[in-house]
């Protein structure tokens, strides 16, 4: 029955059911979910930046809080976002507990984002034995 | 439309979001207590877990994120202690659903997992917010 074709198909895929992810196809995947990672890093890094440094001082001094009005609420979406990418990371295995740890307090101080992302770059950059040792 | 308009349009996404995010962050307590220690037993049910959790239990939790920030706005409730709170809540929900998600993906990659003692806050955490939401004070 075609219910049960696309049942069979959404659960297991097409063709043949999936086995174990291979290797490459495994690095593939860390590679996307760095990626990810890096440009959540810079969202979160960069609305933060616009936020306390134009919308914030634009409220108090320019007497316009449309900007806080809507970088509050981005930049809080891209808070929950970044955090809970840095921590499916670290579920995966693709970051250490003290990595994680640091990733997550890179994103309350300014611009340290982006060496958060720097640090993302190399890490994708890194031989593949380094990076599925871990 | 206005704001006033939106409200219970909001509302009702926002609702119908959290439901499928919790029952997706409980299917994955669940499989991910199951398959420890026993990854190849479970294989299939992780797969099929994976699946579900891309297509619907992520989509789910970037809704009930969306659509509260915008009922939040539309209401103007940000200086309130009971939203607060609540946002604390649905941060914390969301912090263990990534972890469990990563969980997930290895499990699905064939290697064995720690057990994850914080999935036990996702009962006492969804019926908090609960509480939060409809007492609202």
């Amino acid at each position: 029955m075609g219910t049960d074709r696309w049942q069979d198909e959404w659960l297991q895929g097409p063709g043949q059911p999936e086995k174990v992810v291979p290797t490459v196809e495994r690095a593939q995947l860390d590679l996307r979910q760095l990626r990810w990672l890096r440009i959540a890093a810079v969202a979160e890094a960069t609305t933060l930046i616009l936020l306390i440094g134009v919308a914030v001082p634009l409220k108090h001094l320019g007497e316009w809080p449309a900007g806080v009005r809507v970088l509050g609420p981005t930049h809080g979406f891209a808070f929950v976002a970044y955090l809970w990418l840095v921590l499916q990371s670290f579920g995966a295995g693709l970051v250490s507990r003290g990595e994680a740890g640091r990733l997550v307090l890179a994103a309350f101080v300014p611009m340290a984002g982006f060496l958060a992302a720097h640090f993302l770059t190399s890490r994708a950059a890194a031989p593949l034995d380094r990076r599925l040792s871990r | 439309m206005t704001p006033a308009d939106a409200y219970p349009w909001l509302k009702a996404l926002h609702v119908a979001c959290a439901l499928l995010f919790v029952g997706g962050l409980v299917a994955s307590s669940l499989i991910l207590v199951a398959g420890r220690g026993a990854a190849d037993r479970t294989a299939a049910l992780t797969l099929i877990l994976r699946r579900w959790d891309r297509a619907v239990t992520v989509p789910a939790m970037l809704g009930v994120w969306a659509f509260g920030i915008g009922l939040a706005v539309s209401g103007g409730w940000f200086s309130y202690s009971w939203l607060q709170a609540k946002l604390v809540l649905v941060v914390l929900l969301s912090a263990i659903h990534g972890l469990q998600s990563g969980q997930i993906r290895r499990l699905a990659t064939g290697h064995d997992i720690k057990p994850l003692r914080v999935s036990a806050l996702v009962v006492p955490t969804v019926i908090a917010i609960a509480i939060l939401a409809v007492i609202k004070s």
